[in-house]
């Protein structure tokens, strides 16, 4: 091929992989929600469990706080920041307080009588009216007389009251000019979102969404709009971590650059190396959206990790380029050993298609098809464009004193084998714990960030995001009774500081059967009108003026119940809606704690109720999943190292050949889990995929050093495209050691140090060595 | 330009008569102070008014309690925004003033008053001072066309420096009475009625 006809192939097949990109990027749905990433729920519980690991309203939750201005000014900001957000299909809910339990909603008036607990412990007779009245006397004779006036007729034992104190938080924010503020005299919002609380970008755009709304508003430039909560936190823990590994990859990328230029000399090199990886994985991911539609981004970040070792197979067809040879036959050279590895490679990660879990096998085929596309794309486009000038690497003296230099390092035999120990030994008297359960802690939230989440849902008096009381029956009404049954306990709770408060589900709406009780409690109009006749004696009401009293208590008797799906069309019907919740025909009831002090003791309920209520904490239930989640990757890489060994063992036909290969590529991922083990890291999911990638990357050291070679210049070439691959590696992954984030020091010093392992180790044990028979 | 005409004759529309401004700067009560008083309470939901008997206290701006003695004990504390409300063997009941607005009005306007602000105080309500001599009478009606929905007008007479009487005109016509001091002990009209009441404010001592 021309020059000219090989650049425009090149820039052909560029142009082709940016349409493929544009075609990927707008039918592939990443999606952030963490169920879709972990192993799918067994049962109900785990799928309630799940919900609300994502989904649970507290998780939800955007807290925000107006400062810098007067009152009244931050007043109305508050009020047109609402007004602005409720038009926002992006939100769920908008509070500031101005829709407080204060009134109740008319709807739900006729049914005060049940739903307000007076009648558990009191009759509408003479003796209760009679006190009633005489109070509300004093209350007309109080300064906050005028409030009363309205309702009074209606409602002289004051039950409206009554539900508005019961639907009113403990914990409620005070008011100043109709809407919430802080202690600290800022305006106080909550926002609750429809996307799940983990999925980053849907928070960061509801968050951009809310900057927008406040800066449109006319007053905005007085004000100071501070947001918190946990989607906040996420959004901006995910935007760091991504502008820090991005830098960091950009002056990788230059390194790698520099690197292939220093080793080749070539700047043409520069516009085909990158062409097998990029193929290879907009393949995966196309086979990722015709087989699955939707990908969960850590799923991604894994794949493209794995991925890492097709950047290996065009530096060895550069390297091993011999003067005199077109690249064709460069690539004959090599291909056996790249297809080998691509092939085992492939065959072990089969492995992860058959376990079970929807992320491992987006996994498996993304790596699969990935690592298939480009190692064909190496094999069979890359020779076609390789530049006619190239230089035989062969003939480099730094190359031969190199050479030199490896033939003379000693090789004790023993050396694997205390190395072996050593490991063995660090593993043994790490410190514990072996293993982070904790996604949260790979990419931690700034605590400064997370004081300031604290006190904000503190002053809102909005609800824990880690624990949870769950409550377990067979329909709605049974979780109900359920939660008047523990009620009592709850207010024990409560008065000893165990929590600071908890919102069952029958606060908002009682049971068919106490609703009945109390409608059965109800006098008929005759009884109550007599009794209040007799309790009005004397007492200065205008006649007649508690008529639509005795027409409401009348009402109320023929009333059919309010179940919750009645309730939940009234104005609170969403706080209903929201601890009500139906899996597999059980019903579960999701009661928010507040201020939760004493978990223990919360706990205890379980033994008490049979297991019928239960603390749930949400971080140690997420925990546990991951590291189920962590035991199927595991059983899996079990599987794929297995499918390795055979596939090796296979292709050489020959014990002695395979341990070569395997044994030091096994002992360098041992010794690179010892390191990290010795210095006190517990090992994550990231760690494992890390390690993986390394694994793959030293199985190619230790094949290609095993190789026999006819002569020096190959066996040269041979150590040219390891040492550019080594360093290439050492340096992309060094440089993300380096940041703060842990999830990227973790996979960055991981995969470098293990690289560093497998070279050392394929250079001791699988070279082949002048005394060993053939 | 426009301005320039509108805020002299804001200034103006804000600024209490000269006189009223005086009479206003007199009325301002030492830290603490407090007075008897008994309170006809009509309201139009009852047969006859209620009659309350009992102490005001003035603790400052934003502070004020009523104490009622007679015929029960109650006492009612207002302090920076906070209502507790204290009856015999009841647990406090709490509630923000926020919620109370026409209560809200009427602490600025006695905070003011017995402040001796009248700056403050014309910034809540329009002042009409009538004065006879050594009586006079101050009408405040709420510049607030919401809050003047509830609470039509709130007057005071008084003599000299001394408020006599207290008296809240409601939207819906119920109305309030108060007698202070020395007229608290005064023998009531009987029977009770708002312009009877009236003119025992008005009444020389």
């Amino acid at each position: 091929m021309s020059a000219r006809g090989r650049l425009a192939a090149i820039a052909a097949w560029w142009l082709l992989l940016a349409l493929a990109a544009f075609a990927v990027q707008h039918t592939l749905v990443v999606n952030n929600d963490l169920r879709s990433f972990l192993p799918p729920p067994r049962n109900a519980d785990q799928r309630v469990l799940m919900d609300e690991i994502g989904d649970g309203p507290a998780s939800r939750l955007l807290l925000m706080a107006v400062a810098g201005a007067p009152n009244g000014t931050l007043a109305q900001l508050s009020k047109e920041i609402v007004h602005a957000l409720r038009a926002d299909t992006r939100f769920k809910q908008v509070l500031d307080g101005d829709e407080s339990a204060t009134q109740l909603d008319p709807t739900l008036l006729p049914y005060r009588y049940l739903l307000s607990p007076t009648l558990d412990h009191a009759q509408f007779d003479e003796a209760f009216l009679r006190e009633q009245l005489e109070e509300r006397l004093q209350d007309l004779g109080s300064p906050a007389a005028s409030a009363l006036e309205d309702i009074l007729p209606r409602d002289p034992t004051l039950e409206t009251l009554v539900l508005a104190q019961r639907w009113t938080p403990r914990h409620a924010p005070t008011m100043r000019d109709g809407v919430w503020f802080s202690p600290r005299g800022e305006a106080l919002l909550i926002a609750t979102t429809h996307a799940s609380g983990l999925d980053t970008a849907a928070q960061a755009e509801a968050i951009a969404a809310v900057r927008a709304a406040f800066a449109k508003l006319p007053g905005a430039a007085g004000g100071r709009l501070q947001i918190s909560g946990p989607g906040y936190i996420g959004a901006q823990v995910a935007a760091s971590t991504r502008a820090q590994a991005e830098r960091l990859s950009a002056i990788g990328t230059i390194g790698f650059a520099l690197l292939l230029l220093l080793a080749y000399r070539s700047a043409s090199i520069l516009a085909l190396v990158a062409l097998p990886l990029a193929s290879g994985a907009l393949a995966g991911l196309a086979a990722i959206v015709f087989g699955f539609g939707a990908v969960h981004g850590i799923t991604l970040a894994f794949g493209f990790t794995l991925l890492g070792v097709a950047q290996e197979y065009p530096i060895r067809v550069f390297s091993h380029r011999r003067a005199g040879a077109d690249g064709a036959a460069g690539v004959r050279g090599v291909w056996p050993l790249l297809r080998l590895a691509i092939v085992s490679a492939c065959i072990a990660y089969l492995a992860f298609l058959v376990s079970g879990v929807p992320g491992l096998q987006q996994l498996a085929v993304f790596t699969i098809v990935a690592l298939l596309v480009a190692g064909a794309a190496t094999r069979w486009l890359l020779p076609l464009l390789l530049p006619d000038r190239f230089r035989d690497v062969a003939a480099s003296p730094l190359m031969q004193r190199a050479q030199r230099w490896l033939a003379a390092m000693p090789r004790p035999r023993a050396l694997p084998w205390i190395a072996l120990a050593l490991a063995l030994l660090a593993l043994w008297f790490a410190p514990a714990p072996l293993w982070q359960n904790d996604l949260a802690a790979l990419a931690p939230a700034p605590p400064a960030e997370l004081a300031r989440e604290g006190k904000l849902r503190a002053a809102l008096g909005a609800p824990d995001v880690r624990y949870l009381l769950v409550l377990h029956a067979d329909s709605a009404d049974g979780v109900l009774r359920l939660s008047e049954r523990i009620s009592a306990q709850v207010d024990k709770w409560i008065s000893a500081h165990a929590v600071d408060d908890v919102e069952l589900p029958s606060r908002w709406l009682p049971s068919l059967e106490t609703q009945r009780a109390r409608q059965a409690a109800l006098p008929g109009r005759a009884a109550l009108t007599a009794a209040l006749d007799a309790a009005l004696t004397d007492l200065p009401y205008q006649p007649g003026l508690f008529m639509p009293f005795v027409d409401d208590v009348e009402a109320a008797r023929h009333l059919p119940l309010l179940d919750p799906e009645a309730f939940e069309r009234s104005p609170f019907g969403a706080r209903l809606a929201a601890m009500l919740v139906e899996r597999d025909g059980k019903w579960y009831g999701l009661a928010m704690l507040d201020g939760v002090r004493d978990p223990a003791a919360l706990a205890a309920i379980a033994t008490q109720t049979g297991g019928a209520v239960r603390l749930l904490d949400l971080k140690s239930a997420s925990a546990t999943l991951v590291a189920q989640y962590r035991t199927r990757i595991l059983q899996a890489l079990g599987v794929a190292f297995v499918l390795l060994v055979l596939a090796v063992g296979l292709a050489f036909r020959d014990v002695r050949r395979a341990w070569h290969v395997l044994a030091p590529m096994t002992l360098a991922t041992l010794l690179a889990i010892a390191v990290l083990r010795a210095c006190g890291v517990p090992l994550s999911l990231f760690h494992l995929v890390a390690v993986t990638l390394a694994a793959g990357l030293g199985l190619h050291y230790a094949l290609f050093f095993e190789r026999p070679v006819a002569d020096a210049d190959e066996a040269r070439r041979t150590l040219h495209a390891t040492l550019v691959c080594v360093a290439a590696a050492v340096l992309v992954f060094g440089l993300l050691a380096t940041s703060a984030v842990p999830v990227l020091r973790g996979i960055g010093a991981t995969v470098a140090l293990g690289v560093a392992f497998h070279f050392i180790l394929s250079t001791q044990m699988a070279m082949w060595r002048d005394g060993d028979a053939g | 330009m426009i301005f320039g005409i509108l805020l002299p004759a804001l200034l103006l529309a804000a600024t209490p008569p000269p006189d009223a401004s005086a009479l206003i700067a007199r009325l301002k009560r030492p830290v603490p102070a407090s007075t008897a008083y008994t309170e006809v309470r009509f309201v139009h939901q009852l047969t006859r008014p209620l009659v309350l008997r009992g102490e005001l206290d003035y603790g400052g701006a934003d502070k004020l309690g009523k104490r009622v003695d007679v015929p029960y004990r109650e006492v009612t504390s207002i302090s920076g925004g906070a209502v507790t409300v204290t009856r015999a063997d009841r647990s406090p009941r709490h509630f923000d003033l926020e919620r109370a607005p026409e209560l809200k009005a009427l602490m600025g306007g006695f905070s003011a008053l017995l402040g001796g602000d009248a700056s403050a105080l014309a910034t809540l309500y329009t002042i009409v001072l009538v004065d006879n001599g050594n009586d006079w009478t101050l009408t405040l009606v709420p510049r607030d066309a919401v809050l003047a929905g509830h609470l039509r007008d709130f007057v005071i007479d008084g003599t000299d420096a001394e408020p006599r009487c207290f008296t809240l005109h409601q939207g819906n016509g119920d109305a309030s009475v108060m007698l202070l001091g020395a007229l608290a002990a005064a023998k009531l009209p009987q029977p009770p009625s708002v312009a009877a009441l009236a003119t025992l404010c008005r009444a020389e001592p």
